[in-house]
């Protein structure tokens, strides 16, 4: 079992499939819970914005229908991302980061604004093509060792290619490009921070998982 | 348990009330005295306060306690001496909760901070790698056998010294007032904290108090390795005064230099780990 993140602290085991918690992936995994709990119960703010050449503001308005997608795409991705920390198999782990980069794309789509809307159209680019290096990845592991277990590959004995590593590397950034769009439309347009800050976080944690997947296989 | 996080968070505190101090003396300014910032977060506690009208309140309150949870946390990963990867995690998810700040408000002030902390995620890398570099000499992340490791080779800070540089300038880039303090600069007021004021901002003093103590201590501890607590201290003082004098002559960069001038340490450090990769056994 990889120890990477620490000593074991839960196995759960589907079959031949292994969950697992490692003191590093239980931290991970309880935030994913937390800031998902948090965008279940809290309430968006009302965004303000200053209105240029003069001393106006106005608060911008926005749509019961869209905030409740939002918050449903919010809680699909932190579901997502709560899977995907607990995985102990690196399909599984594949799978659920491109659902996280599907619920990022939902989060940020649904806002009605020609701005916000071009900024998902290019983020849901990225993430769809991000997914041929993700799945590659995982495939390449699966046919130069014959497993996808991390805890099988964290035994030793198998030569899983660079190559295969940095597809897989890759592939999750694609799927969590949320960070590289802070700067664009969608995160100053779109109101609805407990929406957004999920794009953020589940971007940042996959991030993570895959950095002690990368070291420890 | 409680008196360690009370006395990381006053210690940190202390430590960012010097580095304010030293800043100015560089400066030919008398400065506040070193305990402003315990004055500060006293002075908070106990200020009238609120929600705005416009916040998002739940978020806006959360992100103040999963602040201090984190840090809390991170403290006892490095005293338990368990593994530095937690560290890396809870330094980047640290981001978000800067985001949190700056989005939950709805004030445009709050939110350009949580955007520009976000774009320094740059800064993030040069700790990741720094972390990869220790591993290819130590072959574990967890912190006691790299103490271990330094028991028997000597510091890391003489066998690796470029990682010891960029986790220093990764400290750098969290300190106030330095280079890379763009997410709190002047034309944002108080950037994302610009909207949490009484009990929440003394949240945020507790914070930074038990982030600076948590980076400074896994830096000797990683570094340096095992030495007596009060000898830890005294390090930690010192690499806080050199920080504070490199931050005392440096101006703040624009949004994009600070960036890049991360990305290109990002580089060096890439390269550094693809060297050791290629040359260690």
């Amino acid at each position: 079992m990889p120890d990477i993140g620490g000593d074991p602290l839960f196995v759960l085991e589907f079959g031949d499939i292994l969950h697992y918690y490692t003191p590093y992936t239980i931290t991970l995994f309880l935030l994913a819970l937390i800031f998902t709990g948090l965008a279940i119960a809290s309430r968006p703010e009302r965004q303000i914005d200053i209105a240029f050449g003069g001393d106006a503001y106005y608060a911008k308005e926005t749509t019961i229908s869209e905030m409740r997608f939002r918050r449903f795409m919010a809680i699909a991705c932190g579901l997502a991302t709560m899977g995907a920390m607990g995985s102990g198999d690196i399909f599984n782990f594949t799978l659920f980061v491109s659902l996280v980069g599907i619920a990022n794309i939902g989060i940020v789509a649904a806002v009605k604004s020609r701005h916000v809307l071009n900024a998902a159209y290019e983020y849901g680019i990225v993430a769809m093509v991000a997914t041929l290096p993700l799945f590659g990845g995982a495939a390449l592991v699966a046919a130069t060792t014959g497993t996808l277990a991390i805890s099988v590959l964290a035994g030793g004995g198998f030569a899983v290619p660079l190559v295969a590593k940095a597809f897989l590397a890759l592939g999750v950034i694609g799927e969590g490009m949320a960070p590289f769009y802070a700067a664009k439309a969608e995160m100053f347009r779109a109101p609805g921070a407990p929406y957004v800050i999920m794009c953020s976080l589940s971007s940042l944690l996959i991030f993570l998982r895959v950095v002690e997947i990368v070291i420890t296989i | 348990m409680i008196e360690y996080l009370v006395f990381a968070a006053a210690f940190g505190l202390l430590l960012l009330g010097l580095h304010r101090k030293v800043i100015a003396r560089v400066q030919m300014r008398p400065g506040p005295p070193v305990w402003q910032e315990i004055l500060h977060a006293l002075k908070f506690s106990f200020k009238s306060t609120w929600v705005p009208k416009t916040a998002s309140s739940l978020l806006y309150v959360g992100v103040v306690l999963i602040g201090i949870g984190i840090w809390s946390a991170a403290l006892f990963v490095v005293l338990a001496g368990e593994s530095i990867l937690i560290l890396f995690a809870i330094y980047m998810l640290h981001k978000i909760v800067e985001h949190g700040f700056g989005l939950s408000s709805g004030s445009p002030y709050g939110k350009f901070g949580g955007v520009r902390s976000v774009i320094s995620a740059a800064s993030e890398i040069p700790l990741f790698v720094t972390i990869a570099a220790i591993y290819f000499f130590t072959d574990s992340l967890l912190l006691r056998d790299i103490i271990a490791y330094q028991a028997i080779h000597g510091p890391l800070l003489l066998i690796a010294p470029p990682a010891a540089i960029a986790m220093y300038i990764v400290i750098l880039s969290k300190l106030p007032y330095g280079p890379f303090s763009i997410v709190e600069s002047k034309e944002l007021v108080s950037g994302y904290k610009t909207e949490h004021f009484g009990v929440w901002r003394a949240g945020i003093s507790v914070i930074d108090g038990l982030k600076t103590f948590v980076l400074l201590f896994a830096f000797v501890a990683i570094f340096i390795g095992a030495v007596p607590f009060s000898l830890a201290l005294v390090i930690m003082t010192v690499v806080l005064v050199s920080l504070s004098f490199v931050c005392a002559v440096t101006p703040m960069l624009s949004p994009f230099d600070s960036v890049t001038v991360q990305g290109i340490v990002t580089l060096l450090m890439v390269g550094y780990a693809g060297v050791l990769w290629w040359v260690m056994p």
